[in-house]
Parts: structure tokens; C-alpha cells; sequence
């Protein structure tokens, strides 16, 4: 207990941390204040105007619907993924909101706002979990702790532990902020959309995948510091994997036509993992013409990232163990 | 007395795929008893600070065996760190913290009284400057942080890597006072320095250590009294006279310019008698004792020679012993100079 205590005021005091509080929140502050530029209570004459778009729009589509589901098998084949694929959702759920220009509308624009948070929390906690661990280790605060600490994998559980759990806090409080100020914003200047519960728990379960990929960033951050010994070490194996695997060797796997190499890049599983599932259609084939378009789910995107955490982070622990401190 | 270090046929090799092997330690032994300001000693890149991190569990030895506290380690650590205190060359500390925070940090973390902060603290002398940033503290000041961080547990053992490394004289002083305040009030302290004449000065006991194996062991004063020769430096007038005079008596008798060494000589006032039997006034009778950079540099082979400029990694190597397994229940060796000596110095 005492050393957790220790590390959560080391990792506190820590100016990086702060700054880094600091500029998350000046980030979501400016994504904020741009939705309140950009936003304004619909008068009753732009909500009239609205509706008779809807209206008409609607019959439109449903007229163009009918003809497109009766061409694909009537009726009975509207849930069909023939249907779907062809003629496109049923329009006739196209709400007001959708008619309204320069105004916020919470239950449309609030699942994007999450993906950047994810995108943020995951920047975040990387940059922490690197840089706590990898001064420790270049400084000689390690070696210091050690030698009261002589355990190594309690002292390194514990300082994982630690900022995971202070990640972990920051992340819900701040998720917690962010949408309470978007949900503010909207019935405030713009408009609360079509909310139901299942929209509720489709969100919380979005901004639980988002601190979720917040903690997974954290956690390999420290863990490639750990094992490069370095903050640098974690900065330049994201850069390299950035630049070498996700930009150069998609190019060359697409030049090549190599078979679903999307299966090979981090970015399909952290997008499976955000949107529940993935659909991944060959390349030069359209609409199920040459080969199947295949899914990536949710549960691909947690064993893969279980399987990449047991590499860093495992591997951190492995070699910790054993590693000279010189 | 209980051996509180015991060391006995160390080895570590460090292998990276760029430099290779290099072998650090070979067969080191080392005992250190209680009570005691045990000198550690040795050329750079002789061992020492591998030595020290082994016993501390944070380098991996290769064989060997080593108890700290008449616990064996590395095993044993976990459950003997809080009454080590230590520093290992120049820790580092994080620039933005105050020395205060620095300390309750650790003392935190170890389960240590806050309060002890502040003792410590002004045991160093830093009492006045505790609250400034360590980045605003100069060399000296952050190795009087060192020292607090470990005095912070009030150990029974004291393990100082350079302890003086960038103290001015006052700081050096301190610290020397300190150990041997310490060492009054029972605490064994480990030192290794290479301010020679500071070991000297405080030391009881003291292993000299070169390539990684034990050049020589034992009490500070019996190691330089085994290097005296009786050497006297005598100064007369006319001294190429006396220096025969001497001579004829059969003691080696070496001439300088104005003056002249007689060795082997066990009493000094033979020598005033002798000369003053034959109207020659001694004006300088000066004892030529060894001191123990003297004796360091011989034993270890770096002494400075005209038009040599001597390498890291070429000082003397030592005659490999067997390696010394040392059972806990066995009793504590005699620390004498040990034959190797005369071979290193022939």
C-alpha cells in the first residue's frame, strides 16, 4: 500500500502528466467551444421549414424504397442483406434533426466527438505510461527504489497498476465531462436528437471501448518503455510502426494483392473494436462480384490485443526480471 | 565478529552483442565485519560498482556466493533492504522535485517515518535547502541527497559508492565524520572512494579489488605496516660521510642530492647515535612510512612510469584462487594479507 501510494504521488508530481492533463483538456476545450460557435437553437420557423423537407424527402424515399424492395424480392426480403446492401436503411426513421443546419444535434454528432476522445485518452495514456517508466529507468529512480523495493516484478506491477488506475480515473471523469458538456450544449443551443435507452446504452458501451483503448495505449506505452528502457524507445516504435507498417506495407500488401491484409494492421482491429465489427470488402470487387467481404468483430479485436499486451507488456515483465541494472 | 558482507568467488560477465564478453568479476571474495568502516578499493573498471549492484540485486551474478546481514542474497533481499542503506555511484533524481519530496517519496514507499525526513536532511546539511529543485542543486549537494536517501532507513549497513564524488573539503569532511559517527554507533559501512587518503583516515579494514579478483584484504594499518620498511630519510650536513658511516654497519642506505635513506632500520635513534659519535648533527630524521596510495598504486600496478600512459583494463591481474564457498554457520575467517600480495608486488 505504501508503495502505491508513493508511485501515485511520483506519478502526479510529474510535470509531463500535467502538462499532458493540461493539453487534453485545452484539446476537448477547443472541440467544445467550436460545437458552441457552430451551433444554435433552431427558431420555430427553421423547425417548420425542416419538417416539410422531412416530409417530403420521406415520401421520396419511400416511394423509392418500395420500388427498390419489391425489385429485390418484395416484402418478406426487407431484412434481408440483399435488400440492405441495395437499397440502402429504411429512410422512413430520418428524424427532423437531419433537416437542420448549424445546430448541434446530440444523438448524430456525439458518437465522432467519442471516437476522438478514444483517440485522445489512447494518445494520452501512451505518452504517460512511456514517459513514467522510461524516466525512471534513465534517471536511476528505479534503481533507487530497488534497492528498498529488491522486488522487481512487485515494484514494476505496482507502478503498471498505478497508472493504469489513475488512467483508468481521469479517463472516466473526463468521459464523464465531455459528454455531460455535449449533452448540455444541446439542450442548451441545439437539440437532443432522438435519445432512446438502447441510444444510451449504445453509448455508454461506446465510451467503455474508448477508455478501454485508452488503458490498452497506456499499457503498451509502458511497456515498450520497459523494454526499450526508454520513453524515446516507445515514441520511435510508434512512429516506426506508423511509417513502416501501417502506410509502407499496406502499400506494398495492396501492390501485391496479398489476401486480407487488413488482418495485419493494428488500425482494423482498434476500428473493430470502436465500431463492434469491421467489414472488410476485397479490393477491385464490388458488391460481392469476386471473393466475400469478410468481419472483423469485437472479440477479434480483444484477442488481438490481448495477444499484443502479452508481447510488450508480458515481455516487460520477463525481461525486467531479468535485466542488469547497470 | 560477525561477517555483515561475505562475498566469496563472485563472477559476472557482461555480453552485449556489439562489445562482446567482458568479465567483471572472477572469483571475488570479500568479507566485511560488523562494526566496521571497510574500505573498498580498486583501479576504474576494476569491479567495484558491479560488486556493490550484485550485492544490492541489481546485476545478476554468474556463480558466487553472498550474504548481506548473515542473509544469503539475492534471495534474502527483499526481507533485509529495510536495514540496508545504499548509493550506487551517482544516483540520479528527478530535477523537478524538491529534495524534500524526493525523500518522502522514498521514505513513503519503504515504509518509513516522515519525520525522518527532516533528520536526515540535516545530517547532510541540506536542512536549509530541502524544499529547492534537485535540477537547482549542484554535484555536491545532490551527492549529500544521495547519502540521505540512504540514511533514510537509520540502517544497520551502509553501502557508499564515491560517497565524496563532487563534495568540496567541508562536504568531504562531513561525510567522513559521518561514517565514522555511524560506525561508533554500530552501523558497518561499506565505502568505496578513491580519495586514498580519506580511507586512510577512516577506514578499519579494507579490500583492494583490480580486474575483478581480490588483490589483497585486512585491517588498514596491518596492510601498511606489512609495506614498511623502515625506511628513514636523514639529512647532515655531510652526508655522503654519514651515508657511509651507515653503510659500513650494513643497512641499505640509498644517497640523494642533499640527503640519503637508510632502510631496514628499527630504531631511529641508532642512527643519531651512530652519526653523532662522529661530530655529524643530524638535522632532518624524517620516518619514510608508506601511505596507502603508495601501496594502492603497487599493489595494483597503476602507478604512473615516465612515457606510459596506462589504460583502463591494465593494472594487475591477480592470480586466480579457487572460488571460496562460505557457509553461513561457518566461522568468520581471519582477514589477513594474503600471499597473493608479495606476488604482486614482485
Amino acid at each position: 500500500m505504501n508503495l502505491v501510494r508513493a508511485e501515485l504521488e511520483r506519478l502526479l508530481a510529474r510535470r509531463f502528466t500535467r502538462v499532458l492533463l493540461v493539453f487534453m483538456f485545452a484539446a476537448f476545450l477547443v472541440t467544445f467551444l467550436t460545437m458552441v460557435s457552430s451551433t444554435h437553437t433552431p427558431t420555430p420557423a427553421e423547425l417548420a421549414q425542416a419538417e416539410q423537407a422531412l416530409a417530403s424527402d420521406r415520401i421520396n424515399a419511400e416511394e423509392w424504397y418500395r420500388s427498390c424492395v419489391s425489385l429485390n424480392g418484395g416484402e418478406e426480403a426487407r431484412t434481408t442483406s440483399r435488400v440492405i446492401e441495395r437499397c440502402g436503411p429504411d429512410t422512413r426513421s430520418a428524424s427532423v434533426a437531419n433537416y437542420l443546419s448549424q445546430v448541434f444535434v446530440f444523438s448524430t454528432v456525439i458518437r465522432p466527438l467519442v471516437y476522438f476522445l478514444a483517440a485522445f485518452l489512447a494518445l494520452f495514456g501512451f505518452l504517460v505510461g512511456a514517459s513514467y517508466v522510461g524516466a525512471e529507468l534513465t534517471s536511476g529512480g528505479m534503481t533507487n527504489l530497488l534497492l528498498w523495493r529488491p522486488r522487481r516484478d512487485v515494484v514494476l506491477g505496482t507502478k503498471l497498476a498505478t497508472l493504469l488506475g489513475t488512467v483508468l480515473a481521469v479517463s472516466v471523469l473526463v468521459t464523464a465531462g465531455y459528454v455531460g458538456a455535449f449533452w448540455g450544449l444541446a439542450n442548451s443551443a441545439g437539440m437532443p436528437g432522438t435519445v432512446s435507452r438502447g441510444f444510451w446504452i449504445s453509448l455508454g458501451l461506446l465510451c467503455v471501448r474508448a477508455i478501454g483503448l485508452g488503458l490498452l495505449f497506456t499499457a503498451l506505452g509502458f511497456g515498450i518503455a520497459t523494454l526499450g528502457r526508454h520513453t524515446a524507445a516507445a515514441l520511435g516504435v510508434i512512429a516506426g510502426y506508423l511509417v513502416v507498417w501501417e502506410v509502407g506495407a499496406r502499400i506494398v500488401l495492396a501492390v501485391t494483392q496479398s489476401p486480407r491484409s487488413e488482418l495485419l494492421m493494428l488500425s482494423t482491429y482498434i476500428a473493430a473494436w470502436m465500431n463492434g465489427r469491421v467489414s472488410i470488402y476485397p479490393s477491385q470487387c464490388f458488391d460481392g462480384a469476386c471473393g466475400s467481404a469478410y468481419d472483423i468483430t469485437f472479440g477479434h479485436a480483444a484477442v488481438a490485443f490481448g495477444l499484443l499486451l502479452a508481447v510488450c507488456v508480458g515481455g516487460a515483465f520477463v525481461n525486467f526480471r531479468r535485466r542488469d541494472l547497470t | 565478529m560477525a561477517a555483515v558482507i561475505d562475498i566469496g568467488g563472485l563472477r559476472k560477465t557482461y555480453r552485449s552483442l556489439r562489445r562482446g564478453e567482458r568479465l567483471a568479476l572472477d572469483g571475488f571474495d570479500m568479507v566485511v565485519e560488523a562494526g566496521q568502516v571497510h574500505g573498498f578499493l580498486g583501479p576504474n573498471g576494476s569491479g567495484k560498482t558491479t560488486t556493490l549492484r550484485t550485492l544490492l540485486g541489481l546485476v545478476r551474478p554468474d556463480a558466487g556466493t553472498m550474504s548481506l546481514l548473515g542473509r544469503p542474497v539475492p534471495d534474502a533481499l527483499p526481507e533485509i533492504a529495510g536495514r540496508v542503506g545504499a548509493i550506487v555511484e551517482s544516483p540520479q533524481f528527478f530535477g523537478n522535485f524538491t529534495g524534500r519530496r524526493t525523500l518522502r517519496l522514498l521514505a513513503t514507499a519503504g515504509g518509513v517515518a516522515r519525520t525522518r525526513v527532516d533528520e536526515v536532511l540535516e545530517l547532510v546539511g541540506l536542512r536549509d535547502r530541502g524544499d529547492d529543485r534537485v535540477k537547482s542543486y549542484s554535484l555536491g549537494m545532490k551527492q549529500r541527497l544521495a547519502v540521505a536517501s540512504a540514511l533514510l532507513k537509520a540502517p544497520e549497513l551502509l553501502i557508499l559508492d564515491e560517497p565524496a564524488n563532487g563534495l568540496d573539503p567541508a562536504g568531504i569532511r562531513d561525510i567522513r565524520d559521518l561514517m565514522r559517527q555511524l560506525a561508533e554507533g554500530g552501523v558497518t559501512v561499506l565505502v568505496s572512494s578513491h580519495i586514498l587518503a580519506e580511507i586512510e583516515l577512516i577506514c578499519d579494514s579494507m579490500t583492494i579489488i583490480s580486474r575483478g579478483r581480490r588483490v589483497l584484504a585486512g585491517p588498514v594499518d596491518e596492510v601498511l605496516a606489512r609495506y614498511d620498511k623502515g625506511e628513514f630519510k636523514v639529512r647532515v650536513f655531510d652526508h655522503k660521510r654519514a651515508a657511509a658511516l651507515i653503510a659500513e654497519s650494513g643497512l641499505p642506505v640509498t644517497m640523494a642530492e642533499d640527503h640519503f635513506v637508510v632502510g631496514d632500520l628499527a630504531d631511529p635513534a641508532w642512527i643519531t647515535e651512530t652519526l653523532a659519535a662522529h661530530q655529524l648533527w643530524v638535522a632532518e630524521l624524517t620516518p619514510l612510512a608508506p601511505d596507502l596510495e603508495t601501496v594502492f598504486l603497487e599493489l595494483t600496478g597503476t602507478a604512473p612510469e615516465p612515457g606510459r600512459r596506462l589504460q583502463v583494463d591494465e593494472s594487475v591481474l591477480p592470480p586466480a584462487g579457487p572460488p571460496r564457498q562460505i557457509e553461513l554457520d561457518e566461522p568468520t575467517p581471519d582477514l589477513t594479507v594474503e600471499p597473493t600480495v608479495e606476488q604482486a608486488l614482485s
